[in-house]
C-alpha cells in the first residue's frame, strides 16, 4: 500500500468512527427532571409519597400496570383469574423477566416480596395497611401463584399497579441487607439505578433488556428542588427539562409560558378540594345550612378568575377519573338568594361567625378561602380563616374533631376507586372523620367492598355519592390538574393524571 | 490560660447539654411521626401505629431515648432518619461541608471587603469617600436576602444564563449564595469598623505613633486595627452564629444542600433524629466559635488571658 493510500484509509477510517462516535452521541439523551421532594428510602415499602412514585414507577414494576390511559394492564403478571368468589387470585407470571442485576424474575420472588411486605420489614413501614386483605401467597409452580385473601378487594389489582406491591429482588436484598436496598433500589423496571445522592438527586440509566423494550432515553436524571421559583428558574435556564407536579402554583404558568422554549402541560388529576363541615356542633349541624353555605359560593367564579381555569367544578368528593364518579350528578348552582332563605329558615342570624380551617401553605388556597370567605359575606355570615401548618392539621386538629364550622380537605386517592375516599371520608370512626356518624351510609359503604362485579359495585359507589351530596357533608370546590412545566426539547411527553410518568417513550433533542 | 480555658470548656458543655435536652424535649411536642408516616394512608389501625412507633423507637420514655441520643453522640452516631432510614450522619456529613464552605466564604469575603473599606472610610470622616461608602452601606442593609437572591438569579440564570440558578456544582454555584448574604453582612461589618475605628483613631497613643513620625499605614494597620479589633472579634463571632440560621432561607432559595435543607425537611416531616442532630450541630458550631472568639482575645489582649 502506497502512502497516498494509506493516507485515504486513514482519513476514510476517521470518517467512520467520528461518524459513528458522533451517532452514539446524538443518542445518548438525558432528561433531567424537577421532583418536589426526596423520600429518604427507595424501597417501595417505605413510603407513601407520590414523589416517591414519580419515580420509582420507571425503576420497578408490579403483577399489574396501570398506564398512561389509567387503565389496568398485565404487567409483571401476564393474565390472573378470581377464584373462590374473589377469595383467591391466581397469576400467570411473565417468564424470561430479569431483575437489573440479572437475577431471574419467577414466582419465589413474588413470594419473598409479598411475605417481606406482610413481615416484620414490612411492620416498620406504613405500606402494608394498603395490603391487608392478603393472607398468604402460595407458589403453584415457577410462573404460577396464588393469593389467598381474608376478604375479597376490589381494588386490590389496582395497588398491585403501585406502590409497596412493586416486586423487589429475593437474593440481592438477602446479600447486602435492607439498608443497602433502601439507598442502591433494584427492580425489573426500564431504568436501572445509577447513583442517589441524599437530598440532591437520584440518576437512572436505560435497561436495554426490559420485557417490554428498551426505553428511548439513555439517562434520566431526577434533582430534588421543592421551592416554586427555584425549579421554574432551573427551567428557564435550561438546566432541568420537566417539573414535575405539584410544584408548579397557578400563578407561575404565564411566566413558563411567555418563555419562547418552554410550555405548560396539564391533565385532568385525582386530586379534589372541598371544605369540610362540622356536622356534629355548631350552625354547620344543621343540613339547611350547609346547604346554604354551598349555594353562597360561586365556585365556577374561584375556578375561573383564581385557578386560571387549571380546574373543573365537581359534585361529589371526586374526580372525573374516579371510579364511582356519577356524571349526571351536577354542583349545587350559585345562588345567594336560596342562601338566605335557607339560613332565615334555620334561624342563624347576620352576622353568625364561622371559621374556616387550612393549610397554611398554600398559597393558591388561601386566596382561594379568602373568596370563599367574602362570598360569605355576601350572605351574612362573617368567617375567618385560620390557618395551620399542614402536618398539624392533618395529623392533630382534623382526626382529633378540633376544627372550626369549616375545614380544608384536599385528596387525591392514587386507586382512583371513589372507595378510596368515600370510606375514609364518611365511614363512622376513620381518622378524616371525627364528626359525622350515619348508619346507613356506613352500611352502604360496607356493602360496596364485598363486592367484585364492577357495574354492581360502581352503582352503589354512585349511590354514595348522591347520597352524601344531598346530606351536603363538605362544600365540593374543585378538581385541580396536574401541571406540568416542560422544556420544547422534550419529545413525546403525555402528562399523566397521578404523577406516575414512566418515560419510556420520551425523547430530548 | 490553661484555668481560663478550661473554665470556657466546662461552660460550652454545659450549653450544649442543656440545647439538646431542651430541643428533645420540645421536638416531641411537635406531633407524633407514626401519623406523619401513614398520611397518606387510608385506613391505619392503632395497631398499625404502634408497630411503626415500636420501629421507630418513639415508644419508649424520654429520657431513655435522651440518654440514647447522648450515648450516640459520643460516637457521632445520630440514629436513622424517620424518612427512609439513612443513617443521620450520614446525611450530616454529606450537609455539614455544604454549610460550612458557604458560611465560611460569606464571612471571609464580607470580613476582607469591610476592613479596607471601613477605615477608608473613618480616615475619611465626612469626606465623599465616608459620605459614599455610608450610602452605599444602607443600600446593602435595605435589602431583604431572599429578594436579593430572586433578583440575582433573575438576571445572572435566567437573563445572562451565566451563573446555575441552583444546586451546588463547582465555583459557579457557589457565587450567588456567597454574594446575596456576604451583602448584608457586609453592609452592617463596614458601619461597625468604621466606629470602632473612629473612636480608636481619638486615643491618645495614636497621636503619639503619628507624632513618631510613623507611615499612616504603619498606625492605621499595625496600632489601631489592633486594638479595634476586640469587639470585631466579638461581632464576628456572633455573627457567624446569626450567619448558619440565615443560611437556611437561602439554602431553600439556591436548593442548597447543607444543613438549613436538612432542617427544612425535617420540620415537614417530623423526623426527630435528623431534626435533633443538626441543632445539635449548628449549636455545638456556634458554641465553638465562641469558644475560639474568646481564645483570641487571650491572644490579642494580654490583660484578658491574667484576668
Amino acid at each position: 500500500m502506497n502512502k497516498k493510500n494509506t493516507f485515504k484509509t486513514a482519513l476514510k477510517t476517521f470518517a467512520v468512527t467520528s461518524s459513528l462516535a458522533m451517532a452514539s452521541f446524538s443518542f445518548a439523551s438525558t432528561l433531567t427532571v424537577s421532583s418536589p421532594q426526596d423520600p429518604g428510602s427507595w424501597d417501595p415499602i417505605d413510603t407513601f409519597l407520590v414523589n416517591w412514585a414519580a419515580v420509582a414507577t420507571n425503576m420497578y414494576d408490579g403483577l399489574t400496570y396501570r398506564g398512561p390511559d389509567l387503565k389496568l394492564q398485565p404487567g409483571l403478571a401476564t393474565s390472573w383469574e378470581p377464584l373462590d368468589e374473589g377469595k383467591r387470585i391466581r397469576f400467570t407470571l411473565r417468564e424470561g423477566v430479569t431483575f437489573h442485576n440479572g437475577e431471574a424474575f419467577n414466582s419465589a420472588s413474588v413470594k419473598f416480596t409479598f411475605d417481606r411486605l406482610m413481615g416484620d420489614e414490612g411492620r416498620k413501614g406504613p405500606q402494608r395497611s394498603n395490603y391487608s386483605a392478603i393472607d398468604t401467597v402460595e407458589i403453584i409452580d415457577d410462573y404460577t401463584i396464588d393469593f389467598h385473601l381474608k376478604a375479597a378487594d376490589p381494588v386490590l389489582l389496582t395497588k398491585l399497579a403501585g406502590y409497596g406491591a412493586m416486586i423487589v429482588p429475593p437474593k440481592y436484598i438477602q446479600e447486602n441487607g435492607e439498608d443497602f436496598f433502601n439507598t442502591h433500589p433494584m427492580g425489573t423496571g426500564p431504568f436501572k439505578f445509577s447513583s442517589y445522592e441524599p437530598k440532591v438527586g437520584i440518576k437512572l440509566e436505560a435497561f436495554g433488556n426490559h420485557w417490554g423494550g428498551a426505553p428511548k432515553l439513555t439517562n434520566l436524571n431526577y434533582r430534588f428542588i421543592s421551592e416554586p421559583s427555584t425549579a421554574v428558574a432551573e427551567l428557564q435556564s435550561g438546566r432541568v427539562d420537566l417539573v414535575i407536579p405539584p410544584t408548579i402554583p397557578i400563578g407561575m404558568i404565564t411566566t413558563i409560558e411567555k418563555d419562547p422554549n418552554l410550555t405548560i402541560a396539564t391533565t385532568i388529576s385525582p386530586t379534589v378540594y372541598a371544605l369540610r363541615f362540622n356536622t356534629r356542633d355548631g350552625i354547620t349541624k344543621d343540613e339547611r345550612v350547609r346547604k346554604a353555605l354551598i349555594y353562597g359560593v360561586d365556585r365556577q367564579a374561584i375556578i375561573d378568575s383564581i385557578l386560571g381555569g387549571q380546574a373543573a367544578p365537581i359534585a361529589s368528593f371526586q374526580s372525573a377519573i374516579s371510579f364511582g364518579e356519577d356524571p349526571t350528578m351536577k354542583p349545587l348552582p350559585y345562588d345567594p338568594s336560596k342562601a338566605m332563605q335557607l339560613l332565615k329558615a334555620a334561624g342563624i342570624q347576620p352576622g353568625t361567625k364561622l371559621q374556616i380551617d387550612i393549610r397554611g401553605n398554600n398559597a393558591t388556597f388561601n386566596e382561594v378561602s379568602q373568596a370563599v370567605a367574602s362570598y360569605l359575606q355576601v350572605i351574612g355570615l362573617n368567617a375567618t380563616i385560620k390557618p395551620y401548618e399542614t402536618n398539624v392539621l392533618l395529623n392533630d386538629i382534623i382526626p382529633a374533631g378540633k376544627t372550626g364550622e369549616m375545614f380544608q380537605q384536599s385528596w387525591g386517592g392514587w386507586t382512583l376507586d371513589y372507595d378510596n375516599t368515600a370510606y375514609f371520608m364518611y365511614h363512622t370512626g376513620e381518622k378524616w372523620n371525627p364528626y359525622d356518624s350515619d348508619p346507613e351510609l356506613d352500611a352502604l359503604l360496607e356493602s360496596q367492598r364485598a363486592i367484585t362485579d364492577r357495574d354492581k359495585r360502581e352503582e352503589i359507589l354512585k349511590s354514595i355519592a348522591n347520597y352524601t351530596s344531598n346530606r351536603a357533608l363538605e362544600m365540593p370546590l374543585y378538581n385541580l390538574n396536574a401541571i406540568f412545566g416542560v422544556s420544547k426539547r422534550v419529545k413525546n411527553f403525555t402528562p399523566v393524571p397521578d404523577s406516575r410518568l414512566r418515560l419510556t417513550d420520551v425523547t430530548v433533542e | 490560660m490553661a484555668n481560663f480555658l478550661i473554665k470556657r470548656f466546662l461552660q460550652a458543655i454545659f450549653v450544649l447539654l442543656a440545647v439538646t435536652l431542651i430541643v428533645a424535649f420540645a421536638i416531641r411536642l411537635t406531633g407524633d411521626p407514626a401519623l406523619m408516616l401513614t398520611q397518606g394512608a387510608g385506613s391505619v389501625t392503632e395497631a398499625d401505629l404502634m408497630m411503626i412507633r415500636e420501629a421507630l423507637g418513639i415508644n419508649k420514655p424520654f429520657f431513655i431515648q435522651y440518654y440514647e441520643f447522648l450515648k450516640g453522640l459520643f460516637v457521632f452516631d445520630f440514629g436513622r432518619s424517620f424518612m427512609g432510614g439513612t443513617p443521620v450522619a450520614d446525611l450530616i456529613s454529606k450537609s455539614l461541608p455544604a454549610t460550612l464552605m458557604l458560611a465560611a466564604s460569606v464571612m471571609f469575603v464580607s470580613i476582607v471587603i469591610s476592613i479596607p473599606l471601613g477605615i477608608k472610610a473613618a480616615v475619611s470622616k465626612g469626606k465623599w469617600g465616608d459620605q459614599t461608602i455610608r450610602i452605599l452601606s444602607l443600600i446593602g442593609l435595605s435589602f431583604p436576602n431572599f429578594w436579593l437572591a430572586l433578583m440575582l438569579v433573575l438576571v445572572f440564570s435566567i437573563g445572562l444564563q451565566w451563573l446555575p440558578p441552583s444546586g451546588m456544582d463547582g465555583f459557579t454555584s457557589f457565587l450567588m449564595p456567597a454574594f446575596t448574604m456576604a451583602i448584608i453582612l457586609t453592609a452592617t461589618n463596614v458601619r461597625l469598623v468604621r466606629s470602632s475605628m473612629l473612636e480608636t483613631l481619638q486615643a491618645q497613643y495614636i497621636m503619639v505613633a503619628r507624632a513618631k513620625g510613623l507611615s499612616e499605614n504603619t498606625v492605621l494597620y499595625k496600632h489601631a486595627l489592633r486594638n479595634c479589633a476586640i469587639p470585631l472579634i466579638t461581632y464576628f463571632g456572633l455573627q457567624f452564629g446569626g450567619l448558619l440560621g440565615g443560611i437556611v432561607v437561602i439554602e431553600r432559595v439556591f436548593n442548597w444542600p447543607g444543613l438549613g435543607t436538612l432542617a427544612f425537611d425535617a420540620v415537614s416531616g417530623r423526623d426527630y433524629p435528623v431534626l435533633q442532630a443538626v441543632i445539635t450541630i449548628l449549636s455545638m458550631l456556634i458554641v465553638g466559635v465562641n469558644l475560639l472568639v474568646d481564645i483570641a482575645y487571650g491572644l490579642i489582649d494580654p490583660r484578658i488571658r491574667t484576668e
